[in-house]
């Protein structure tokens, strides 16, 4: 079990000795029960941070938005940036980190194991609240506890637990400056990619069924594209709506860019974008499920993420995020690559 | 961007193209494309006049590009550009449009072939719209050649390059050059002695002033392109000082470790510390340091105490050199395709059936046995030898498909050479066919068959076994249909010619393509047969594929003359089509780096940026960036979805 | 498909530049006959073969797409074929993944000598692809005037 105070009073520490310019971590949030990203920057809010099993947001982001955010003022980091980091948050930091987003000194990463749990997925969790609404969720051993108005709620973890997480194997952040937690490295609540076996054991008939019917529902709001750590492109490929204008950008630039797609969300357009991101996921996509939490249509992205990160995985012996040194799936290969679908 | 004037020219090509494809159709489609300014049809375009006329058409219309749409760019891709040129415009900006080969002289539908080649002529305008004029690139280059392999083919390629004034490096993995070329007894057709021919070659390449020969040394590293390679050579140590050594034998007599002799393949023994040939270049003696008992004093140090001249010095070490050069040859040779392979002749394993090589070396002069012929198993004469041509050669099924063409001669050689040594004795010739193509050849399998009385039995052998001490040979004789039974003292295979295990490894170092049977790929089977796929690497002998003496020391004088035509202009121009970086696109992920397999991207600053003399314009960078930041000029993305938007319009 | 037009199933086939390129020219000198559906794009490797080509053919109303490329080994480029193999792998689990026939996606390696390869691979090609009709999942929609 993780004391917070103990993340509470590291984060004191080094703001206080100026070690870091800034903690990313979770605080109480303004919408009930979620913890809500917190920018801490004074010693003293460092007693304002949580964990929690709401503490669901990827904070890898905002090392992007950071490093964007600094890259806008003309400005490089002087001091690193701490962030707090769950097994897959802190895969996410190694992926940008083989990708040179920033350098392994600029980040400070306050590891934190999931142990026998996860965070909660909230669709789950509200049945079992007689229709109240839950205001606060702690961590107990293997359950998750919840306050609401009818007082407190106790639900065995695996009930209410994200997907993702169940079919976690590697809860805790290998990569990290220091950790809390146990290391339940291996564990395995239920089998990797349990869901998406299910839906694969489907016919093609049924499988473009389930998918048109998502793809027709996608009102592309990029919502997926703005938690992904991994999306940091200034501008995407299939969206010319983000093409960034600088000084730099020449008439023929702009003039030359390719429309993969129409802004329309159609089907088929949405697929293309769909499509696409999980193309450009594919071997990058730590599975931290922040994509399909912010769907506001319910369009089981990671779905798709999952397939890629199976393929990756069983065909090439790919784990996303592995070590910072590791290469990158789509621009190395092995001998052993399976070929037999070419003719 | 003011929009292009482009000239469309629809070419005929006789009735080759016009009879499965409505050429004046596709003229009129093509008018009908925004960026077309001009378009014409003619018979033969590729004609003085039909040439003369698109020079023409290009200044009289004001056009800045130009698709012409005829016969594969292979063919006529250069003249055309040339032309382009010519009328004052930028060659890049000329592409050709391929509607013969993959359209009109593969299908018979007129309506459909038209619709196909007006597809494919509307994606190479579409294409053309965004080329952009380009210049070849200049690059200067390293007055240099290192030459891989220092048999036969090595040696001829060096001296030629050493010879017209450039500066050679001359690498041989074993312990002397010479290669299988001085493993062989004589040679056909003249049965000229193969020692008396090369080692005077051997001698001149030593000690020719711009020949740097680096013998017990391997290639383990390439780097750069046609002009400006870097080499890393690994000098392995023979712990013996070349300068020193006197060759005086006393070494090996004190020597205590016996192994086989890989130089006599295996017929007879050598010592840790040895010599491979008396004619060896270097003349100096090696210690084996998998053999040795140890490379120190206190263990053995025999050899060392025994040399007078002190050339012995156990701490040598390996030693990695780079070297600088502008084109490289390989000429790495072939091995024989492994016994092992053949378990119903034996797999290697029955006595007295010896390869092709060991039978040279059982009746070389300077051989295990002397010159004499004498059988392994029991050191007697043998009287009855059957020799089996196509072993592991055109077979598909099992071995190798190839004909590996120069065992038809040898063996027509052994047989004549045996009756030599042993006129009582009686030798046998299995074939399926004779080919005897090459000067002199033929005569020579006629004075075989009829002055050395040669029995030709044409079949195959389909087992060999011991028997009572003989080698039992079970064939058949096609011509009568009656199957043979010889109880051989002897059997020589004459195994199928293979790249050999250092070609395999050095087209992985040098990162060149190798054929369907791992021999090294020429890059036009006809016209480039010299060239390796990659420029400025060239190649010669056996390691392209089977070939006799003479084709190899032709083939050996004609890389090195491309070489020295290679080093002797000061500049090089290099396709253009390169790949090019959007900065304000890139954020430095390094994808393009890890995917490049020419190393020719690096990060700078936190964007690519592409080594222009190293990039071969693969495209491997584009399809990998995530964010397109990086494109092949001239093939951009851009470019390809526009051509597949006109594919399905 | 208005009237009672037998169905010509379209095909974009992107072909590398020295070896499956080339295998067509042979396919043509040696004039063997294949079906005339497939409409070649040559690019300089299949290592240039983003899987944006792929989804963008498919939008654009292509039913099916051919990539063609050197023998494994056998890359003018040297490794471009290997890093193809492993991204053309991922495009097709993924198109396969959301429903798409598997038949409308097809990778070959057909070398410079292989003329007659390359012509069966695409009669296999369109002969596979003609049960299956036109391709309407993924193409866009274009409104009727």
């Amino acid at each position: 079990m993780i004391n917070i105070q103990d993340i509470r009073d590291t984060a004191k520490d080094m703001l206080a000795k100026g070690e870091v310019r800034a903690v990313i971590g979770y605080r109480r949030g303004s919408r009930g029960m979620p913890a809500e990203p917190a920018f801490i920057t004074n010693p003293e809010q460092a007693e304002e941070l949580v964990w929690d099993p709401t503490c669901f947001h990827n904070l890898s982001l905002y090392l992007v938005e950071d490093r964007k955010f600094l890259a806008h003022l003309n400005k490089t980091s002087d001091a690193p940036i701490a962030i707090i980091a769950k097994g897959c948050d802190a895969r996410s930091i190694v992926v940008l980190l083989q990708e040179h987003y920033f350098k392994r000194e600029d980040v400070y990463i306050i590891g934190v194991s999931c142990e026998g749990t996860g965070v909660v997925d909230e669709r789950k969790l509200a049945p079992h609240l007689n229709g109240f609404q839950a205001t606060k969720a702690v961590f107990d051993g293997d359950d998750f506890v919840f306050t609401t108005a009818e007082g407190e709620k106790r639900l065995p973890a695996r009930e209410v637990m994200a997907d993702r997480c169940l079919e976690c194997r590697n809860p805790f952040p290998k990569e990290n400056n220091v950790v809390f937690g146990e290391d339940r490295t291996g564990r395995e609540l239920a089998e990797p990619f349990a869901a998406l076996a299910r839906f694969e054991a489907q016919g093609t008939g049924e499988r473009w069924d389930f998918w048109s019917h998502h793809f027709d529902r996608c009102i592309r709001c990029f919502a997926c594209r703005s938690v992904c750590p991994m999306c940091y492109c200034d501008e995407c490929v299939v969206d010319s709506i983000t093409f960034p204008v600088t000084p730099a950008t020449t008439a023929e630039e702009k003039a030359n860019r390719i429309r993969w797609i129409e802004r329309s969300a159609t089907r088929s357009e949405n697929i293309t974008y769909l499509m696409t991101r999980a193309m450009h996921l594919a071997g990058r996509c730590t599975d931290c499920g922040e994509c399909e939490r912010a769907c506001p249509v319910n369009v089981p992205i990671r779905l798709l993420n999952n397939k890629m990160e199976r393929e990756a995985r069983e065909k090439f012996g790919f784990e996303p995020g592995a070590s910072v040194g590791g290469p990158s799936l789509v621009a190395s290969f092995l001998d052993s690559d399976p070929g037999d679908f070419i003719r | 961007m003011t929009k292009k004037r482009t000239g469309v020219f629809v070419c005929h090509c006789g009735t080759n193209i016009a009879a499965t494809v409505d050429v004046a159709k596709v003229a009129r489609e093509m008018a009908d494309e925004n960026t077309v300014a001009f378009t014409q049809e003619y018979v033969y375009m590729c004609s003085e006049p039909g040439q003369e006329s698109v020079v023409q058409a290009i200044k009289d219309n004001e056009l800045d590009s130009v698709v012409v749409t005829c016969c594969s760019p292979n063919l006529h891709e250069k003249t055309f550009r040339d032309n382009a040129k010519r009328a004052g415009i930028n060659n890049f900006t000329c592409e050709i449009a391929n509607i013969r080969e993959q359209c009109s002289w593969v299908h018979n539908d007129k309506a459909k072939g038209t619709e196909k080649a007006i597809k494919i002529s509307r994606s190479v305008v579409r294409r053309v719209n965004r080329n952009k004029p380009l210049e070849a690139i200049a690059v200067n280059v390293t007055r240099k050649a290192m030459v891989i392999g220092g048999g036969i083919a090595g040696i001829q390629a060096a001296l030629d390059i050493a010879n017209a004034g450039i500066e050679v490096i001359l690498v041989e993995k074993q312990a002397t050059i010479g290669g299988r070329m001085l493993q062989l007894s004589e040679t056909f057709p003249t049965l000229d002695c193969s020692q008396c021919v090369l080692s005077p070659k051997m001698v001149e390449v030593k000690r020719h002033p711009m020949v740097k020969l680096m013998t017990y040394s391997e290639v383990q590293e390439l780097n750069g392109s046609v002009g400006n390679f870097q080499v890393k050579v690994l000098k392995k140590p023979t712990f013996v000082d070349p300068d020193k050594c006197k060759i005086c034998d006393h070494c090996t007599e004190v020597c205590p470790v016996v192994v086989p002799n890989e130089y006599e393949l295996n017929l007879n023994a050598r010592r840790a510390i040895y010599i491979p040939y008396a004619q060896a270049i270097p003349a100096s003696f090696t210690l084996d340091e998998n053999a040795c008992l140890g490379l120190n004093p206190v263990v053995c140090g025999k050899c060392k105490d025994v040399c007078e001249a002190g050339a012995i010095n156990y701490d040598m070490r390996p030693e990695t050199v780079t070297e600088n050069v502008g084109a490289v040859v390989v000429a790495t040779g072939f091995d024989l395709y492994g016994q092992e392979n053949m378990p119903e002749l034996g797999g290697g394993k029955l006595e007295d059936v010896l390869d092709g090589l060991q039978f040279e070396r059982l009746i070389s002069a300077s051989g295990a046995t002397k010159g004499h012929v004498l059988r392994p198993s029991d050191h007697k004469e043998p009287k009855e030898v059957v020799f089996i041509q196509c072993v592991g050669s055109r077979d598909p099924a099992k071995h190798c498909a190839y004909c590996s063409k120069i065992c038809c001669m040898y063996t027509a050689k052994h047989a004549r050479l045996y009756k030599k040594h042993v006129p009582d004795g009686r030798a046998y010739v299995f074939y399926i066919d004779i080919r005897s193509g090459g000067k002199g050849y033929e005569e020579f399998v006629q004075r075989t068959m009829e002055d050395d009385d040669t029995l030709y039995l044409r079949g195959r052998v389909s087992k060999l076994y011991r028997h009572n001490g003989k080698v039992r040979v079970l064939g058949t004789d096609t011509l009568t249909g009656q199957n043979v039974e010889i109880d051989a003292d002897m059997v020589v295979l004459a195994q199928a010619m293979v790249p050999s295990k250092g070609t395999t490894e050095i087209a992985k170092v040098l990162k060149i393509g190798r054929d369907k049977d791992g021999f090294l790929a020429e890059a036009h089977p006809k016209l480039r047969p010299v060239e390796s796929v990659t420029a400025g690497i060239y190649l010669a002998g056996a390691a392209q594929a089977p070939k006799d003496i003479p084709e190899t020391v032709a083939q050996a004088g004609a890389a090195a003359s491309k070489v020295i035509a290679l080093l002797s202009q000061t500049t090089l121009s290099r396709s253009p089509l390169i790949a090019r970086v959007r900065p304000s696109h890139c954020t430095g992920c390094g994808m393009c780096v890890d995917a490049c397999p020419f190393i020719a991207i690096r990060l700078e600053g936190g964007k690519a940026v592409v080594n222009e003399a190293l990039c071969e314009g693969c495209g491997s960078c584009s399809a990998t960036c995530l964010r397109a930041a990086i494109d092949v000029k001239n093939v951009t993305q851009l470019q390809i979805h526009e051509m597949i938007e006109a594919c399905l319009a | 498909m208005s009237e009672q037009q037998a169905y010509e199933p379209k095909v974009v086939a992107f072909l590398c530049k020295w070896c499956s390129s080339a295998g067509s020219d042979l396919a043509g000198v040696s004039r063997i006959q294949y079906p005339p559906n497939a409409t070649p794009i040559t690019i300089p490797c299949t290592g240039a073969m983003s899987p944006m080509y792929i989804l963008s053919a498919f939008n654009k109303g292509a039913d099916g797409v051919l990539v063609s490329g050197c023998h494994i080994g056998d890359c003018h480029y040297i490794e471009g074929n290997y890093l193809a193999r492993r991204k053309m792998h991922l495009t097709m689990e993924l198109l396969k993944f959301i429903g798409v026939e598997p038949d409308r996606f097809r990778m070959s390696w057909v070398s410079a000598a292989e003329g007659a390869k390359f012509a069966r691979v695409v009669t296999d090609f369109i002969n596979d692809l003609e049960p299956l009709g036109p391709q309407d999942k993924l193409k866009k929609v274009v409104a009727n005037d």
